[in-house]
């Protein structure tokens, strides 16, 4: 007992003041050095197109290249959650070719636009529920699923267009969603912005945000707490599905044409998206900012080769080279994308 | 101390196959006291936590609380009575921040009930936190980033604002260096002070002498021995441990 006595001094240190604000926002600094970084080769590489082709930095290349990653934009967003929660959805690309194949036929047979719209968000929604019922529910793990559903629901592609592209005729509010602008501005790009939006406050701001990063950091201990996990995953797939499917009608609606093979790699390229903007694939750790930045990255890098007429198969090899050394950077300089425990 | 045993356990019985891993267990606990549970490996002391906190089911035998007979079929229903667990394994979410952690799955919410009350939160957290005399550098910072000593103060914490009537501790200090088990000891005598009655698990017998009112020793299933901490000296301990006393009844 005695040697207690001995110790007990250092306890009696006198309280620090808290400081909360400067504690959060070093907090945030420390959190996000690695936003910090891709998004300062962001901009470097948007300074290095501006100066090497005239035609990047102009207004209109800007908005064209918002209107091309509007559909990767919308679905970077319920993929963060779904890797936050250490899941993986690969059917998202496969989903995207259902619905604009699925939207196609169903205008070319004189459905209502509005039936049609609602017809093909259900469709994608009951691929992401039964995604979600067999990973949560069975407890099959995320990618054999999904790679299923990948192959599968591509194959109802295939089968409802034939192999072939289907045109969508009409000028009905439904094509504004793809091709239309509202003050210059492209109504997708709108769309997609209130989704970031969106699923920024459901992450950061909502008891569902917290049990996705909790069931990605330690499922156990959010089960402990008396949350429905399997609940909780359900529904981030299924919400998966849905919002695929609304992808693939704007970029049908773009294109004026549904096909089975428009939403081929999609997934790869959201999913590097991801993983470039800083959230792990073991889970626990999600941005939703960095996934936006991951998105434009990727998009930046394509677009500005392109206008620098650097040939397609090039710029393949340099986006899998950015995606490589971005995983290596997070891994060893930032610690991040290990697994902890 | 009241003579109405919070919880009373009585010729506690149960078995995994041929093993018999508790073979009449009593055991009383009191209001506001720590009660030192101790024993080798493989001695029944995990088992017949988990007795209480519903993870087992007893074969026979009977749990009285508070004066009324009870059983406990699962952890919910431990829950329930008040009887609050912190395993080994703390059960805490690494990337969450602290405020998270403590109020997880409760979460305090504003705006129609849509998004979690930040401010209040972590108000509420901090509040908790030096109530318990537990020092943390911001109830932002994630769990991850914690020591060893802080992290089981968290989980502890969390365990308090369930207000538990009693709270078993797995094993609360060990692999903690030495200012980290004195701000874990001291966290359960602020936690004794507030009527919770505290079972401690560990082998660290020193730890036994600096916050225990009684200690129960566990030898193969049967409770061994059972006295005051002013009844025991370290050696007598030890030897109750190995088995090296007669039934003590």
């Amino acid at each position: 007992m005695t040697q207690a006595d001995g110790t007990m001094k250092t306890e009696k240190k006198p309280f620090k003041p808290e400081r909360i604000t400067s504690a959060k926002t070093t907090q945030w600094l420390s959190n996000n050095k690695q936003l910090i970084g891709i998004f300062s080769v962001l901009i470097l590489l948007s300074v290095f197109f501006s100066f090497s082709t005239s035609s990047f930095f102009t207004t209109g290349n800007m908005l064209n290249l918002l209107q091309q990653l509007a559909p990767n934009l919308i679905v970077v967003v319920i993929m963060t959650l779904v890797i936050t929660t250490s899941g993986i959805d690969l059917s998202v690309g496969s989903i995207l070719s259902l619905a604009s194949a699925l939207i196609a036929v169903l205008l070319s047979a004189r459905w209502d636009s509005f039936f049609a719209f609602v017809f093909v968000l259900i469709v994608g929604a009951a691929v992401g529920l039964l995604n979600g019922y067999i990973i949560s529910y069975l407890r099959i793990p995320p990618f054999i699923v999904t790679l299923a559903s990948m192959i599968y629901v591509e194959g109802c592609a295939l089968l409802i267009t034939g192999g072939y592209s289907i045109s969508i005729s009409g000028s009905s509010w439904l094509m504004s969603l793809g091709g239309g602008e509202l003050f210059t501005i492209p109504v997708s790009a709108i769309i997609a912005i209130l989704i970031i939006i969106i699923g920024w406050i459901i992450l950061t701001q909502t008891r569902f945000g917290t049990y996705i990063i909790g069931i990605g950091a330690n499922e156990e201990s959010v089960r402990r707490a008396g949350v429905n996990i399997k609940k909780i995953k359900l529904f981030t797939y299924m919400f998966s599905g849905m919002i695929a499917a609304f992808a693939g009608i704007i970029i049908a609606t773009r294109l004026g044409s549904g096909s089975s093979n428009v939403g081929t790699g999609f997934e790869m390229d959201v999913i590097a998206a991801v993983v470039l903007g800083g959230t792990s694939l073991f889970g626990g750790i999600g941005t939703m900012l960095g996934s936006v930045i991951g998105v434009f990255l990727i998009g930046i890098i394509n677009n500005g080769l392109t206008l620098m007429n650097v040939s397609p198969y090039i710029i393949q090899i340099i986006q899998g080279a950015v995606l490589l050394f971005a995983v290596i950077v997070n891994t060893y300089f930032f610690g991040r994308n290990k697994k902890r425990n | 101390m009241n003579d109405i045993p919070r919880i009373a356990m009585k010729d506690i019985k149960i078995s995994f196959g041929s093993i018999q891993s508790l073979r009449g267990v009593n055991l009383e606990l009191y209001p506001g006291e720590v009660l030192g549970l101790v024993g080798d490996n493989g001695a029944g002391k995990s088992t017949l936590m988990k007795v209480l906190s519903g993870v087992h089911v007893p074969d026979s035998g009977s749990i009285v609380f508070e004066g009324n007979p009870i059983t406990i079929h699962n952890p919910l229903e431990a829950k329930k009575l008040q009887i609050e667990t912190v395993f080994q394994d703390l059960a805490l979410c690494d990337t969450l921040d602290v405020a998270s952690n403590l109020f997880l799955g409760r979460e305090p919410v504003h705006f129609f009930h849509r998004l979690i009350d930040k401010k209040k939160m972590h108000a509420l957290a901090k509040e908790e936190l030096d109530r318990l005399g537990v020092v943390i550098p911001s109830t932002y910072s994630a769990v991850e980033n914690l020591s060893g000593g802080q992290r089981q103060s968290v989980a502890i914490a969390r365990a308090v604002t369930y207000q538990p009537k009693v709270l078993i501790m797995d094993e609360p200090t060990a692999a903690l260096g030495v200012k980290e088990v004195r701000m874990v000891l001291n966290l359960i005598k602020k936690v004794k002070e507030t009527g919770v009655s505290v079972i401690l698990i560990t082998h660290r017998l020193q730890d036994l002498f600096e916050v225990c009112d009684r200690i129960t020793v566990l030898y193969e299933g049967k409770i061994i021995d059972n006295r005051l901490i002013k009844d025991f000296t370290m050696d007598s301990l030890i030897n109750s441990i190995t088995g090296e006393v007669k039934e003590a009844k």
